[in-house]
């Protein structure tokens, strides 16, 4: 089936990894077929691995190898030195800046920058919000999770100027921020001094019901769904509707899953298909239940309209 | 309002033997007094989803177990076989504490005095329903004072020269 | 030292009754909602029809109470005009401020009611004094309710740093998540506070008395099982015990909550223009009975700071309506964190 020639894009890091790790990582990422790169750090401002001078060496490098690189800013602002490390990164203006938080909104319009992506935390729900961040200077939004396709087709329909939309269509889905560090408080330890346990958790730290059921991922103050986010199935459906996909890093083969989203684009290989081969990558159940309006952890399969 | 109710228990013989006697008049009781007040106290729309559902409260000091449903005359009781939609459990205290409003109900339930076991959203609109039961209102409306005002002629062509109720309507589910 | 300026204190009413004990009890203003998926409480049976809200709005006004309105979920392009109906029902109904989270429905209200006060809602996630001043700025907002991730020491730089008056959750329920950010109950139940007004949902709970305990499930996710002598919670997903690496504990938050009585001095210092009260679930009896003693604290915090002391008469009434075992001081006590 013909699909909408859509660009891909590989999201921010959510999880801790080494600066080995995410240099490497990155060195990947710069022969993958990711149209766009977001990077920086959007959960934790005491992750320093890579500092934000860091993060503006590896978007040149991944900038150099032709991708258009993001810089993603932090989704929840509690302090002055969190907004000092906002005000940075607005003040450069060599990349693109992905606002997660409305103090971010405020910077950027202030800048007059006119270029911005609307981060997935900003709570666009609506053609009249989605026209105030565009009168703001944004040139691209990125849906929340909880979007259902079809709520988005109806602000799609009711802009009156385009605005390029982009919808995460892989990965474990970030569903809550808080003050609180979950990876510290599992090892009994306070945020402040939390001995950066979330380092080396590639995909964060499973999370079950006491009936050993899998059902979230703690990330240090981010808690995300323990299923993956997998919109391979529904591609067709939801190219109409998208002009950028988004991929979520994981611990490993992410340039896989580029690669397996590329060739579904392009036609080489059947959605239906690429669902099925993707479940090698996958390092949990597969869900799409926003997707189709349904609590996020279904699975609801197209081809045979049931619900999992 | 300086009286509160004093804690208590009815002791277990009570139950034990209680629990013996047939449940029947117990809960015609209750559906009485409910539908006295259904209509008037506790609107009809807004407890139509308890329709034809099974409700069950155990008085569990009294030995009492209460099955009834809202039927369409009105709260009527039910056999008791067959698993309740809804079971509320408490002491006899703590449902006079609920009905006097000395108690919240969430209180209660956190305390684990107060069980409740089945559908949750049968639950919520009860004890909505019953927290938005406008009792000062009541009074003034219905009380001897109110019925008195009521008997009166002139009342009525004081009614006719009112500006007519607003229709607004608030957004229906 | 006192305080500058009077602290007003903010409860909720779920109801008619509930509004007419809150106003009874001292609070200064009350915070309510209409009977839809409006604001952030859509219980069944909950909140309050045209009637009652007119008849709520005289009977504050008549004692010179302000009525607030919760107008604080996300309305989607399909349903918009059911919350632009809502804003202009609050302006014909006299209401005093309409408390919102929505840019879209902010940029409605201000243009079409610019007479009618805006309160920028704890959903409308506003962290930090750059947030705030952004929706000053465009909606003329006058007062922000502070989501509860912040620390006593932030929202001091937070107040100092914007005109807009602050007001800060003081008691009840706790959102262990920034609140209108938080798509965990869509998640596990398709049903959100953003856009449907709901966190773990009534009709999604079960709760079933097995020999294991008092299982709570959330669309059949088990949540929790309670021993017969353990005080229950709210099924809310975030307090449930979890299994993470062998462990089987509290792993997001246990079933608390917030009471900061004892921060009231540092709290006005801060500059702190109003306290909040959670709980438009909560009956008539609660209602009266933290109105109460807030308003006794506040009133002793008034006359005279320096003297001002929690009395144990105060705590021992707000444990008993609490949720869980415990209280906590939240956020706003860095070790939480």
């Amino acid at each position: 089936m013909e699909m909408k020639p859509v660009k891909l894009a590989l999201g921010p890091l959510l999880y801790y990894w080494s600066r080995q790790a995410t240099l490497d990582f990155y060195a990947q990422i710069a022969d993958s077929p990711a149209d766009i790169v977001y990077v920086g750090e959007t959960v934790c401002s005491r992750r320093h691995e890579l500092r934000l001078d860091d993060w503006l060496e590896v978007a040149q490098v991944l900038a150099d190898a032709g991708k258009e690189v993001v810089l993603s800013s932090q989704s929840l602002i509690e302090s002055e030195s969190d907004l000092k490390t906002l005000r940075r990164i607005v003040a450069q203006t060599r990349f693109r800046v992905e606002a997660n938080d409305m103090s971010a909104v405020r910077l950027l319009a202030e800048a007059g920058r006119r270029d911005w992506i609307a981060g997935p935390t900003l709570n666009i729900f609506n053609p009249q919000t989605l026209g105030l961040m565009m009168e703001a200077g944004a040139s691209r939004w990125v849906i929340a999770p909880e979007m259902t396709g079809a709520a988005l087709a109806d602000v799609r329909a009711a802009q009156a100027a385009p605005i390029e939309t982009e919808i995460m269509a892989w990965g474990r889905l970030p569903l809550a921020h808080s003050a609180r560090c979950f990876t510290a408080r599992h090892f009994n330890l306070q945020k402040d001094t939390c001995e950066f346990r979330c380092l080396g958790l590639a995909d964060g730290l499973a999370l079950r019901t006491r009936e050993g059921e899998a059902f979230l991922t703690l990330n240090g103050v981010q808690t995300q769904s323990a299923r993956v986010y997998n919109l391979l199935a529904d591609l067709p459906e939801v190219c109409r509707s998208a002009e950028i996909l988004r991929i979520s890093p994981q611990g490993s083969h992410t340039a896989n899953v580029l690669e397996l989203f590329r060739n579904t684009i392009d036609g080489t290989i059947p959605a239906a298909q690429a669902f099925e081969q993707s479940a090698q990558w996958m390092v949990d159940q597969p869900c799409n239940g926003f997707w189709h309006g349904r609590p996020g952890l279904e699975l609801h399969q197209v081809a045979t309209s049931t619900c999992l | 309002m300086t009286f509160t109710l004093p804690a208590f228990t009815l002791p277990a013989t009570v139950a034990r033997i209680a629990a013996r006697l047939p449940q029947k008049p117990p809960t015609l009781a209750l559906t009485l007094a409910l539908n006295l007040a259904l209509g008037r106290i506790l609107p009809r729309e807004d407890l139509a989803p308890l329709t034809g559902r099974h409700l069950r409260l155990n008085v569990r000091d009294a030995g009492l177990s209460l099955d009834f449903t809202l039927g369409e005359r009105g709260f009527q009781a039910c056999a008791a076989d067959g698993k309740p939609d809804l079971t509320l459990t408490a002491n006899v205290r703590d449902y006079l504490a609920l009905a006097l409003r000395e108690e919240d109900a969430d209180t209660l339930f956190f305390a684990r005095r107060l069980l409740m076991e089945g559908d949750t959203e049968l639950g919520l609109l009860v004890k909505n329903t019953l927290d938005a039961v406008d009792w000062e209102a009541l009074q003034r409306d219905y009380g001897p004072a109110a019925l008195v005002r009521r008997a009166n002629p002139l009342t009525h062509l004081r009614a006719l020269r009112r500006v007519p109720h607003d229709p607004t309507h608030a957004i229906e589910h | 030292m006192t305080p500058k300026q009077r602290i007003e204190l903010v409860c909720p009413a779920g109801s008619l009754p509930a509004l007419k004990s809150a106003v009874d009890h001292g609070a200064d203003c009350v915070y309510v909602g209409f009977k839809d998926a409006t604001n952030a409480r859509n219980f069944t049976g909950l909140n309050f029809d045209p009637t009652a809200m007119r008849e709520g709005v005289r009977y504050a006004h008549a004692k010179q109470r302000k009525v607030l309105l919760a107008l604080n979920t996300y309305p989607q392009a399909a349903n918009w005009k059911d919350w632009t109906a809502a804003i202009d029902r609050a302006a014909d109904f006299g209401i005093d401020a309409v408390i919102l989270a929505d840019p879209g429905l902010m940029a409605y209200a201000h243009q079409t009611h610019p007479q009618l006060r805006l309160h920028l809602s704890v959903q409308g996630s506003a962290t930090s004094y750059e947030a705030i001043n952004f929706y000053r700025e465009r909606f003329g907002i006058q007062r922000a309710v502070l989501p509860r991730v912040l620390s006593l020491a932030q929202i001091e730089h937070a107040i100092a740093n914007t005109p807009v008056e602050i007001e800060v959750f003081g008691f009840g329920g706790l959102c262990v998540m920034v609140e209108g950010r938080c798509a965990l109950s869509a998640y596990a139940t398709g049903e959100s506070p953003n856009c449907n007004g709901a966190c773990s949902p009534g009709k999604h709970v079960r709760w079933e008395q097995t020999p294991a305990g008092m299982e709570t499930r959330l669309n059949g996710i088990l949540i929790d099982r309670f021993g017969d002598e353990e005080r229950a919670g709210y099924p809310t997903l975030c307090k449930g015990r979890f299994d993470v690496n062998g462990e089987t504990y509290y792993a997001i938050e246990e079933p608390t909550s917030l009471n900061t009585l004892e921060l009231l001095p540092e709290l006005a210092r801060a500059g702190v223009r109003a306290i909040k009260i959670e709980g438009r679930q909560r009956s008539p009896a609660y209602v009266a009975q933290v109105t109460k003693v807030w308003r006794a604290a506040l009133d002793r915090l008034m006359g005279d700071a320096a003297q001002f002391a929690v009395q144990p008469a105060w705590m021992a009434e707000l444990d008993k309506v609490s949720e869980g075992r415990s209280h906590t001081l939240g956020a706003y006590y860095r070790p939480w964190k």
